[in-house]
């Protein structure tokens, strides 16, 4: 090893928690990287912690600093300062590669005592190779030192079929990475995508966005509720598609106010909810044999239709045509086929991304039930038939995603779509993509269920905690480290990672930049 | 003021004699009352004919039509189909417009800065603005209208029409339909009447910003499709515009072909002998005398080949009591034992679509245009157009250059011979 490249040497310690001494002159930072060369194999370290060490007894120290401060004695200092005050740092193992084949193993022993680390550099992450149908996420980081060569891809169909957690608070760049990981889905048709955009912020209606990528046009389809931009779709979900089991879990009806809604699918079928909104509240109340009887059924039947109103947007016309206010419900022909076409384009390995953001809460999860119903369905299908394995990998992005998979959720109402994926998907390779700043009201069963998270900075320790006892890999010493995570920067804890890697999300706009779409120039033939 | 609107009437589609009788009455019908009925004008976008050089029986019955209808002074306005496109423009659209019996309203200007404009064409008689696009197979007009200068279009004052062919996805409203579909998004706003041609069941909705967006649909039938979906009762014609400085009324006027009879067998978990039996018992139920009949089994057999469905019994017995046609659909027929999964699909272009994206994936090239998406698009259009008959009269040494140019001009070579 180049001696100028050594940052520090190993003095002590234990397994998981090892002392080395850093280099004077050296700047070692929180998760810094470093490499520990033995015989045909190298370990890959990991700073947990900073400390300052000295050969001076603490109290001779603070009677310096006395002299100092309180005697006016400007050049007081140690006496080859260099060699007697010093940093230690404390890290721990993370992989060992193996020179020969690129092999990483997890560590099962200590770097050799004394030996001198280096830093990492690119050539000693050449195992990270891009495999076929994998997902860019960003570049090594050792600190807060990019390593621009050693890019990090995910396999695809392993990650998104295992879940995907993004825990993060705001602004820690969670859209930048969900953006930056939605590009890589469109480079190819093996993952489909339903984005619930609860923030019309991914496609890039007014500005930089997914539209840009060269593929959008075939890979990339866009619903919102009004006024679409030329070539996008318009979300119009036709009444016809919902049915009762989509309201569970997603919407607070009580027993009765169920049995009313039941009770209208079965009279009307497909045309239920336009019926049930058209119905005199009074009049089926009193259809009802006895008066106590039609007394409650009066009263239910109107909750009913104030909820679904309310929920829906719904309103009647003078001519008793029902219409949501927000263009996103249709009770006549429009929107008949948005979610068969829709599956569809997800089953095609299409990314569609759904412009929720002028529903309500309960709206978005609705739209996004029906559609998740439709799929697992036929994913469940699929599987049936033998068909499944030709089927790209499907995932859903979620925002706030205690929502739907929070405890309060799953305890006080039945299971939905989403905590069904959560818990099932797997094996019809249709997974949960979750973003939500807190990971600690998911329950546990849930988290450690989703095998590959991304996590972005957190400040709060309750869900830095959650997150740690969840991951794929031992984050026990990574508090600190999670914490001090600046905006774009990430460690990705995995199943299908060899070790939990600290990764740097390059800027979306950047990104475009340098791979999206340029403008065409020349003439197009019209006949 | 009145004009009339029908479109995808598919000349020239029918192979069996009976039903090509059909086919020339309904469109002489659909013209005949235009001319009683003294519209102003007529609009036809697209699929006229079903190919982009018929027979010479449909050119010589469609061109005396036509004929009348000039006599009459009514204009007629076109956009190219996806059926009678020709990209060598030789199609017998061309040779109606040149002689002055329709006029193609396609004004369009490409712009180094590869935007396209579009100019209004104006109807002498009411001053009405046309414009439209020609509509392609496979979507490839799509391009045309994402690099539209729809301002210049939006900014038109008084009453216009824009005429396209193609699908929209906002108003499909049945999931079988062809998957060749645009979002409305891509037409320019703010016309008065949208006047669409390829889907082939009438439809009229209104959006913001696209008010009478209208399919009148076929006016009898330009895929097999139609004849079962006639058979089931869907009503065919073309559609009458009453309009001021607004549109007034939208009316569908109806049609009538022919009397249809239909049988309809479940396939599933059965096997050929009892679903044999069924066809027997429901074939002896019906009167076809003069009727089309039409059989279609669906589903999945417990056990034994599709090919154990016997249908030239069923088919021997309703023509020998006179049936006028009888069309047997089998496409939604498998087997346990012997299913063919690759080829499942609602309509002939849809069960294209799915050979060649099951098989594609199989192939390695160099040039990704053969490959995925496009070069699913590329075999679909190569297929079609190496589908094209020989035209009567034709000899072997027209046909083949033809064929050949065509092939050639889609797969964007020159010819090196």
């Amino acid at each position: 090893m180049d001696e100028l490249s050594v940052v520090g040497q190993v003095v002590g310690g234990s397994f998981g928690d090892i002392v080395i001494r850093q280099k004077a002159g050296t700047d070692l930072e929180i998760g810094d990287l470093m490499v520990s060369e033995e015989n045909g194999s190298f370990l890959i370290l990991q700073v947990f912690s900073l400390e300052f060490g000295s050969q001076i007894q603490d109290k001779m120290q603070q009677m310096m600093s006395g002299v100092n401060l309180e005697q006016g004695v400007v050049d007081a200092h140690f006496y080859e300062p260099d060699f007697v005050n010093y940093v230690l740092a404390r890290i721990k193992p993370l992989a060992r590669v193996y020179r020969e084949n690129n092999d990483v193993k997890i560590p099962k022993s200590l770097p050799l005592f004394f030996n001198k680390l280096r830093l990492i550099q690119k050539d000693d992450l050449k195992f990270l190779q891009k495999e076929k149908d994998s997902v860019f996420v960003g570049y090594i980081r050792s600190g807060s030192k990019v390593i621009k060569e050693a890019e990090v891809w995910l396999p695809a169909e392993d990650v998104f079929s295992h879940h995907v957690l993004i825990p993060a608070t705001t602004g820690r760049g969670k859209s930048n990475l969900v953006k930056t990981i939605l590009w890589s889905v469109l480079d190819t048709n093996k993952v489909g995508a339903l984005v619930l955009d609860a923030h019309d912020e991914y496609f890039g209606r007014t500005g930089i966005g997914l539209k840009l990528h060269p593929r959008a046009k075939e890979n990339l389809m866009y619903y919102t509720p009004s006024n679409p931009p030329v070539g996008a779709n318009r979300l119009t979900v036709n009444l016809q598609s919902i049915r009762p089991e989509h309201f569970e879990g997603i919407v607070n009806f009580s027993d009765p106010q169920f049995q009313a809604i039941r009770m209208a699918f079965r009279k009307s079928r497909k045309n239920w909810i336009r019926d049930l909104m058209l119905t005199d509240a009074v009049d089926a109340g009193m259809e009802s044999s006895s008066q106590s009887r039609g007394e409650f059924a009066t009263a239910t039947m109107m909750v009913v239709q104030r909820k679904l109103r309310l929920l829906l947007s719904l309103e009647k016309d003078e001519e008793g045509v029902v219409f949501s206010r927000h263009e996103v419900f249709d009770s006549t022909t429009k929107g008949l086929t948005t979610v068969d076409d829709i599956v569809k384009d997800i089953e095609q390995g299409k990314v569609v991304i759904l412009d929720t953001s002028r529903l309500g809460d309960e709206a978005e999860l609705l739209v996004g039930n029906i559609i998740a119903t439709k799929l697992l369905q036929k994913y469940k299908d699929a599987k049936a038939s033998g068909e499944l394995d030709r089927k790209p990998v499907a995932t859903i992005v979620i925002e706030e995603a205690p929502r739907v998979i929070g405890v309060d959720v799953l305890t006080s109402r039945n299971d939905n779509i989403y905590s069904t994926i959560a818990k099932e998907g797997r094996k019809f390779k249709v997974g949960l993509t979750a973003i939500t700043q807190l990971s600690s009201v998911i329950p546990k069963t849930i988290l450690a269920n989703m095998n590959t998270k991304i996590i972005l900075g957190n400040e709060m320790k309750q869900e830095r905690e959650a997150i740690i006892a969840s991951a794929s890999q031992d984050l026990s010493q990574d508090d600190k480290n999670i914490a001090s995570l600046d905006k774009g920067e990430a460690i990705i804890t995995s199943i299908f990672v060899p070790f939990a890697m600290p990764i740097k999300i390059p800027l979306f706009e950047d990104i475009v930049r340098e791979r999206g779409i340029t403008p065409e120039t020349g003439k197009t033939k019209v006949f | 003021m009145l004009f009339a609107h029908l479109s995808d009437v598919h000349l020239g589609f029918q192979k069996h004699e009976s039903l090509q009788k059909i086919e020339q009455q309904v469109f002489e019908k659909c013209l005949d009352e235009c001319i009683t009925r003294k519209v102003d004008f007529i609009l036809i976008p697209g699929d006229l004919f079903h190919v982009n050089i018929p027979e010479m029986r449909v050119q010589k019955f469609a061109f005396a039509k036509f004929r009348q209808v000039y006599d009459a002074g009514i204009p007629i306005y076109v956009v190219y189909g996806s059926h009678d496109f020709s990209p060598v423009a030789n199609s017998v659209i061309d040779l109606l417009a040149e002689i002055g019996y329709i006029t193609k309203v396609t004004r369009a200007t490409s712009h180094e800065n590869n935007t396209i404009s579009l100019e209004c064409i104006v109807d002498e008689k009411t001053r009405v603005k046309i414009t439209g696009l020609s509509g392609l197979k496979v979507g490839k007009d799509r391009e045309w209208y994402e690099k539209l200068d729809r301002d210049s279009l939006e900014a038109e004052s008084g009453f216009k029409i824009f005429l396209f062919h193609g699908g929209i996805l906002d108003m499909k409203t049945d999931t079988g339909m062809d998957g060749d579909q645009m979002p409305l998004s891509l037409l320019p706003k703010g016309f008065s009447y949208y006047a669409g041609g390829h889907m082939h069941k009438f439809n009229h909705q209104s959006f913001d910003g696209y008010s009478n967006v209208v399919y009148p649909g076929t006016p009898f039938a330009g895929y097999h499709a139609d004849l079962e979906d006639n058979a089931n009762g869907q009503k065919r014609g073309f559609v009458l515009v009453e309009f001021e400085d607004v549109v007034k009324s939208v009316k569908f006027v109806e049609i009538e072909n022919t009397l249809y009879e239909i049988i309809k067998v479940d396939a599933n978990n059965r096997k050929a002998e009892s679903i044999n039996q069924e066809l027997l018992e429901k074939t002896r139920d019906i009167d076809p005398t003069n009727k089309v009949v039409i059989i279609t089994v669906k589903g999945e057999m417990a056990t034994g080949k599709t090919a154990d469905v016997d249908i030239s019994t069923i088919r021997d017995e309703l023509n020998s009591r006179n049936a006028m046609v009888v069309n047997v659909s089998k496409n939604g027929l498998t087997s346990k034992e012997y299913s063919i999964t690759e080829a499942k699909g609602n309509n002939k272009e849809e069960i294209e679509t799915n050979v060649f994206s099951e098989n594609i994936g199989q192939l390695r090239f160099d040039y990704p245009e053969l490959l995925s998406e496009q070069g699913i698009k590329l075999a679909k259009k190569l297929l079609s157009e190496l589908g094209q008959p020989v035209l009567i009269n034709e000899r072997k040494n027209e046909y083949i250059p033809r064929i050949r140019d065509n092939a050639l001009a889609i797969l964007g070579l020159d010819d090196a011979s």
